[in-house]
């Protein structure tokens, strides 16, 4: 195991997180590792001198902790199974394992580095260059790329781990981002009395003040006087905490900002959906990387990495420093270095001279190195930094010793969140050097470190103001805030005080294949340059040609490095080369928060229980479990035609209409005219789309002169509620539909037989001249009251019976004991699609698809042309004025062979047509069914090929029914 | 090294007043027309862009190459556009890193099944390898696949097309790009027609501002935005535009070799050569023209992914995006001539499956405006379908084709 022998902690610091008293062990790969209670992965290893964490995508470098703030790729490992898991960031637990990834045989010593030495075979985009010729040669690579490619490896054995829940939060005002603004303006908008929520991805409220040791007067904080950046944090954090109507929520990121305020957070095992009257995104910056050759050696850490691993963790990320920066914070990074015992061997101020000059005195004062407009070239060592070499002024060369690099004062402001408003912009701002936001969406307020400024008395300022005008205020000190604002930019102007962005890129001219803008993709300034002069001029493609910001990190290390880059080689300015789109999410989520449980509901009708206690299989149907069969669908297609057979046929959907214009809403939806249904009378309901084609079929009856009972399918009655109610919308027609389906179980009754059982349970007339075939009546049955239909789907004569779910079991149980004496029997879903099949009844979406209207399909005599208008209308009449193509007919095979449902129709081996149902019949004792055929062929009698396999067997087409062809069964 | 010279894509003009030929949108069906065009000797061809070069639906969509659809007109075009593909690499001398490692469409249910036996009957007498597999040879395949027995919606059998794939969609537009461009036509991004000339009863020309370019002919390949060009010449395209969402995870080592689509699930995936893993879904349910994505999808898409690999519960999204899907009504494409619209052709209605069609696509546009002859392959795609009423009928495999 590499080691550093740098790593250990040091002596208690004021603002640890970790707790010295409590040890927790966790196993790294095969090894037993102690940390604290509070410690991350990341600082517990580096405690014990380990600082190689991972190996780079492409080039297999090696990697350490570089952000600490789980921004970048370099910690990632599998934690518990789990691959890609930001270590610097995740909490040790006792038994955790751990182990690093995307090295073979290890980490250690990885075959993989080669392809660090290989790179000129390497170029940007190389991919696309080579192994496609000849074509066999991709087939044999692509594999081997497959293997080298991709990161952590999951465990497809287990279940991916914990399961999440889901948690929905209302909140007047949603604040994003827990530093110095965040927490300002949650005080602001909860003193006018508001609710609000303050979501901070950090386990403790501050910010980039928890690293901040220099001293700041009069921070305009109540009584405050004046404190170190810790001690202002300290306060604001009781202040938050003892003001009513904030609800805090830490260690919870934010990753969406959807439509609506709409903000999605991952929050250890939960996720939490956010909706906000209004938000105040106040997510600050992160530091980001500086450009020079082996800008990611392990031990060239951001300075707020190697302050956050010292401050926070009590570990020391070195043990001589080398401090390069960009603004004033490198000199307090350096001080707090030293005062943690830490040798800082020089401080490299890029700017052409210091900024604050008694920071840069009270360094030299210190014995340190100050050298101002000087920049590093290079870093030099192999396993970890051993020094740099830096330039100065006058183009004089020299390397420094060290075994740690702090790059501080580059910013990127994080828009990320932000960005994924509509109606927001970020722009490049020349005075800042800085893309911040410029335009904002109604009520979005932004504070803090995000609009560029880095000034902790304008930092609170904004967050009050922010604060005040979510709660929809106005806030007084407007003015005085754009003063101040004025001031600094004034400042930025004023030589030898550049912040950090436009010296990132310290040698424009000159670029390097190992100085890296993406660590995740190892994409370096050579493969912008590169890229650039093959005509990816434009940064949408220069994106997704070099692959720069499309890594783990979403863009947050290199998206400003990239776009000043491309700037540089195409010699536009930032402004104008413009930003790659942010997207959801800001920060990777794991796919079982965004799943949540889990769970697939699956609707069971009042009888489940009954058909599983009689051995049913049960099948999946739309959303329902029905049953397919209590044993054998043939004996109880024999119980139906010979006996009586009762089914459960609750999952029909029934929609109650009701009103003076039911009859006129049925007459526009249904092909049919239901307006002079007369009342106990059924018809046949056939809907059809704009188009004409077959939407859902079912049956209506009236009830009373202004009350009808529809049923549709069982998978379509949703959509057809909808549907009923999209065009009753705006017509000012007086109806009411309702959903009932859940409300009405429904039986049907069913045989030869079927009246002699009911008539046992009920005083109802069932005589055909009381009750014939397509009436109905109200009454009771065994005690409970029902609608009668008389109905025939099955072919013989029976009874669909509507009655409250309730009494369901009490019913099924009625009839199955006064039918014993008739041989009663129940039958499922298969042996009701046989005897369906032989009266040759259609079941929508089985028989007939998108594309089919009644009129091929052989129902013409459900439309009624003579309405004069109905949905559908237009385009059946342009369907009738037009030859037919195809129609649904009924086929007969030569014998017992029965085709697959789906199967093709030949001619000459070309499809000509489609068997949509096929079964036995056992009327027939051959294979039958209905089938979509060719116009010419749909004739009584005409010769058809089904392929089955290789081999065409030939059918007979019929148009008729093969059972009982006159209906005179089931008006018996 | 001779391998890796640096080779510029393509060339910056300045735009002229004349083409024979102006293509409107630099997706893969705008520059594979361009190309296929500049093969057969035509040319003086501009294709413009009101944005980057595919940065559409072309660069979008998830890039998965099948052909076993449904019809009788669907699946010819289809296979003949996987043949293309087949040799695309070589043919642009750009590695489109296509491989056909195939495809599964998982059948959960009956009727799912019913409908992928459909299609593989029609997709082998059509010279499609379709072929219904069980979930034994669905396990062997997908080894990592939970075939959820004892669950709802268990895996009942699958329609397996062995040749199918998947291609790095960029480089197919950027192939086709860079092969056009050093045929001599010119590609002009960032560039948007505000208006289409009309004189004399054909279209004549386009507006780019204020500059006027002249062209014999004019060809919208705009997808998405289509009703939006067509309504330049008055044109009612029977399209609807609806947002399609997906998202990759951050990198894995493989797991999965095969792209695999369920239906009932309402989910597709599959893992690219760089190790991350693709999700998408069907269209979303309302139509619009806004490419923001929502959580509702993003949330839906994850949890049908765990019903079937429930061992990605832990992997992160990377990354989540949204793309436009003109639909038509019967799920096929529109191509070719306009009746009334002498000068002005379309090729449009790509919906979910337009990547798919990009090389045969262009292949056949171009064959009809060098010859002035509408192929055999894309006659039944033309406008007048839906004024005669012979609709394609893609839609009857509904469920299979809004998942890719």
């Amino acid at each position: 195991m590499a080691s550093n022998g740098t790593g250990e902690r040091l002596s208690p610091g004021k603002h640890e997180l970790i707790d010295r008293e409590v040890v927790v062990d966790f196993e790294f790969e095969g090894k037993l590792i102690t940390a604290h209670q509070g410690d991350t992965v990341g600082s517990a290893l580096t405690a014990v001198g380990i600082d190689l964490l991972s190996r780079s995508f492409k080039y297999h470098r090696r990697r350490g902790l570089l952000c600490v703030a789980g921004n970048c790729p370099n910690c990632l490992m599998t934690v518990d199974g789990v691959p890609n898991v930001r270590t610097c960031t995740m909490p040790v637990t006792g038994g955790m394992t751990v182990r690093r990834q995307n090295a073979w045989p290890s980490v250690d010593h990885d075959f993989g580095s080669i392809l660090d030495r290989m790179d000129r075979l390497l170029p940007v985009g190389f991919y696309y260059k080579v192994f496609h010729k000849p074509k066999i040669l991709w087939g044999i690579m692509r594999p081997i790329i497959r293997r080298i490619a991709g990161l952590g490896r999951v465990d497809t054995s287990s279940d991916g781990g914990p399961a999440y829940t889901h948690r929905n939060v209302h909140t007047d005002v949603g604040v994003v981002g827990g530093g110095p603004a965040g927490m300002m303006a949650a005080l602001e908008a909860a003193a006018t009395g508001l609710d609000v929520t303050l979501i901070d991805d950090q386990p403790l409220l501050g910010g980039q003040l928890l690293l901040d040791a220099t001293r700041h007067t009069d921070p305009a904080i109540d009584d405050m006087q004046d404190g170190t950046g810790q001690e202002i944090a300290e306060v604001l954090r009781q202040r938050v905490a003892q003001q009513p109507g904030i609800t805090v929520l830490n260690g919870a990121t934010a990753f969406g900002f959807y439509q609506d305020n709409l903000v999605s957070i991952h929050h250890g095992n939960e996720a939490i959906e956010v909706r906000a009257g209004r938000v105040v995104i106040a997510t600050g910056a992160i530091e980001i990387p500086m450009q020079f050759e082996n800008n990611d050696r392990p031990g060239v850490m951001l300075a707020s990495g190697a302050l956050r691993l010292a401050n926070l963790y009590g570990v020391t990320p070195g043990k001589r420093a080398v401090v390069i920066t960009a603004d004033d914070s490198g000199y307090s990074t350096a001080l707090a270095l030293l005062d943690t015992g830490i040798t800082v061997a020089a401080v490299i101020d890029m700017r052409p001279e210091p900024g604050t000059s008694e920071l840069a005195e009270s360094v030299r004062s210190r014995g340190v190195e100050v050298l101002v407009g000087h920049r590093v070239v290079s870093a030099s060592g192999t396993k970890r930094v051993s020094g740099v070499r830096v330039i100065g002024p006058d183009s004089s060369e020299r390397n420094i010793r060290c075994d740690l690099v702090c790059m501080a004062g580059v910013w990127n402001p994080s828009t990320g969140l932000l960005l994924q408003q509509s109606d927001t912009a970020v722009e490049y701002d020349e005075q800042l050097r800085e893309s911040v936001p410029v335009e904002l969406p109604e009520g979005v307020y932004v504070a803090g470190a995000i609009t560029g400024i880095h000034d902790l008395k304008i930092t609170l300022a904004q967050g009050k103001a922010a604060g005040r005008q979510a709660a929809g205020f106005d806030y007084e000190d407007a003015s005085l805030l754009r003063a101040g604002e004025r001031d600094y930019r004034a400042r930025m102007r004023a030589p030898g005080s550049s912040s950090g962005s436009q010296t990132v890129l310290s040698n424009p001219v000159k670029t390097a294949k190992k100085e890296f803008i993406c660590f995740c993709e190892d994409v370096s300034s050579k493969d912008v340059e590169v890229a650039v002069s093959e005509g990816f001029g434009d940064i949408q493609t220069l994106k997704r040609y070099t692959t720069a910001t499309m890594g783990p990190c979403q863009g947050k290390m290199c998206h400003s490095s990239f776009i000043e880059s491309a700037a540089l080689q195409t010699g536009k300015t930032i402004a104008a080369i413009g930003r790659t789109t942010a997207r959801p999410p800001a920060q990777g989520v794991p796919l079982g928060a965004l799943a949540g449980p889990g769970h697939m509901p699956r609707k069971r009708t009042a009888l489940d229980d009954v058909h599983r206690r009689l051995g049913a299989e049960m099948v999946e149907v739309g959303p329902w479990l029905r049953a397919h069969n209590y044993g054998s669908p043939q004996d109880e297609v024999v119980t139906v035609r010979n006996r009586v057979g009762i089914i459960d046929v609750s999952t029909l959907g029934k929609l109650d209409v009701r009103g003076p214009d039911a009859g006129a809403l049925l007459d526009k939806v249904y092909t049919h005219r239901f307006s002079n249904l007369r009342e106990g009378r059924i018809r046949y309901g056939l809907l059809v789309g704009e188009n004409g084609s077959i939407m859902d079929d079912g049956t209506v009856t009236r009830l009373a002169d202004d009350h009808y009972f529809v049923t549709t399918t069982t998978g379509n009655i949703d959509a057809i509620e909808d549907w009923f109610n999209w065009w009753l919308a705006g017509t000012g027609m007086e109806v009411f539909v309702t959903n009932v389906s859940s409300a009405f179980a429904a039986i049907n009754v069913a045989g030869p037989r079927a009246r002699e059982t009911l008539v046992k349970l009920t005083d109802v007339d069932l005589s055909t001249d009381a009750l014939g075939y397509m009436r109905s009546t109200r009454g009771m049955v065994a005690g409970v009251p029902c609608i009668f239909l008389r109905i025939g789907f099955v072919g013989e004569t029976g009874w669909e019976l509507h009655f409250p779910t309730e009494y369901a079991e009490h019913m099924w149980n009625a009839l199955m004991e006064v039918g014993a004496e008739f041989g009663i029997a129940p039958f499922g879903l298969e042996a009701q699609r046989v005897l369906r099949l032989e009266k040759g009844h259609i079941i929508v979406s089985q028989d007939t698809d998108a594309a089919s209207d009644p009129l091929d399909a052989g129902m013409r005599w459900a439309v009624r042309f003579d309405k004069p208008d109905f949905i559908g209308r237009g385009g059946l009449v342009a369907n009738r004025s037009r030859p037919s193509e195809e129609k649904l007919v009924g086929f007969v095979m030569h014998d017992r062979f029965v085709p697959e449902d789906g199967q093709p129709i030949v001619k000459n081996g070309v499809p000509i047509g489609r068997v949509t149902s096929s079964r036995l019949s056992p009327t027939l004792d051959k294979g039958f069914g209905l089938a979509w055929v060719p116009e010419k062929l749909a004739r009584e009698g005409a010769e058809i090929f089904i392929r089955s396999g290789k081999t065409d067997s030939p059918a007979i087409v019929t148009l008729k029914p093969v059972y009982d062809p006159d209906g005179l069964k089931l008006r018996e | 090294m001779q391998l890796f010279t640096h080779n510029t894509m393509w060339r910056r003009y300045p735009l002229k007043d004349r083409y024979d030929v102006v293509i409107i949108g630099a997706g893969v069906h705008g520059l594979s027309t361009a190309y296929y065009l500049a093969k057969q000797g035509v040319t003086n061809v501009a294709v413009i862009d009101k944005g980057y070069v595919g940065g559409g639906a072309s660069g979008r969509n998830t890039a998965i190459i099948r052909a076993n659809y449904l019809t009788r007109e669907g699946v010819p075009f289809f296979r003949e556009s996987l043949k293309l593909y087949e040799d695309l690499s070589k043919e642009l001398d750009f590695n489109l890193l296509f491989d056909q490692s195939g495809r599964l469409d998982l059948g959960h249910t009956d009727s799912a099944v019913f409908g992928l036996r459909m299609r593989t009957g029609v997709n082998r007498l059509l010279g499609v390898d379709s072929q219904m597999i069980g979930p034994t040879e669905i396990k062997k395949l997908v080894p990592a696949i939970d075939l959820r027995r004892g669950k709802n919606l268990p895996v009942m059998a699958a329609l397996y097309q062995s040749s199918a794939g998947v291609v790095r969609h960029d480089a197919v537009v950027w192939g086709y790009g860079r092969g056009a461009d050093r045929l001599g036509v010119e590609i002009h991004p960032f560039t948007e027609v505000t208006g289409i000339v009309r004189e004399g009863g054909r279209v004549t020309g386009v507006d780019i501002g204020d500059q006027r370019i002249r062209a014999d002919t004019v060809m919208s390949a705009t997808a998405g935005w289509s009703s939006n060009i067509a309504r330049m010449v008055n044109l009612t395209l029977p399209l609807v535009t609806h947002p399609l969402q997906a998202f990759v995870t951050e990198p894995l080592k493989p797991f999965i070799n095969r792209s695999v689509s369920s239906a009932n699930l309402h989910v597709y995936v599959y893992q690219t050569d760089r190790g991350e893993v693709v999700v998408g879904g069907g269209v979303d349910p309302y139509s619009s023209y806004s490419q923001r994505s929502t959580l509702h999808t993003l949330e839906e898409l994850a949890a049908n992914t765990l019903e079937l690999f429930p061992f990605l519960r832990g992997v992160n999204v990377l990354r989540q995006w949204a793309g436009l899907c003109d639909m038509s009504p019967d799920y096929a494409p529109i191509m070719g001539e306009v009746d009334g619209q002498p000068g002005f052709l379309l090729s449009c209605g790509w919906g979910t499956w337009g990547f798919k069609a990009g090389p045969i696509g262009g292949y056949t546009m171009a064959e009809l405006i060098a010859t002035g002859k509408t192929p055999d392959l894309i006659k039944p795609f033309n406008l007048r379908r839906f004024a005669e009423g012979k609709l394609v009928n893609e839609r009857a495999a509904a469920p299979a084709a809004a998942v890719h």
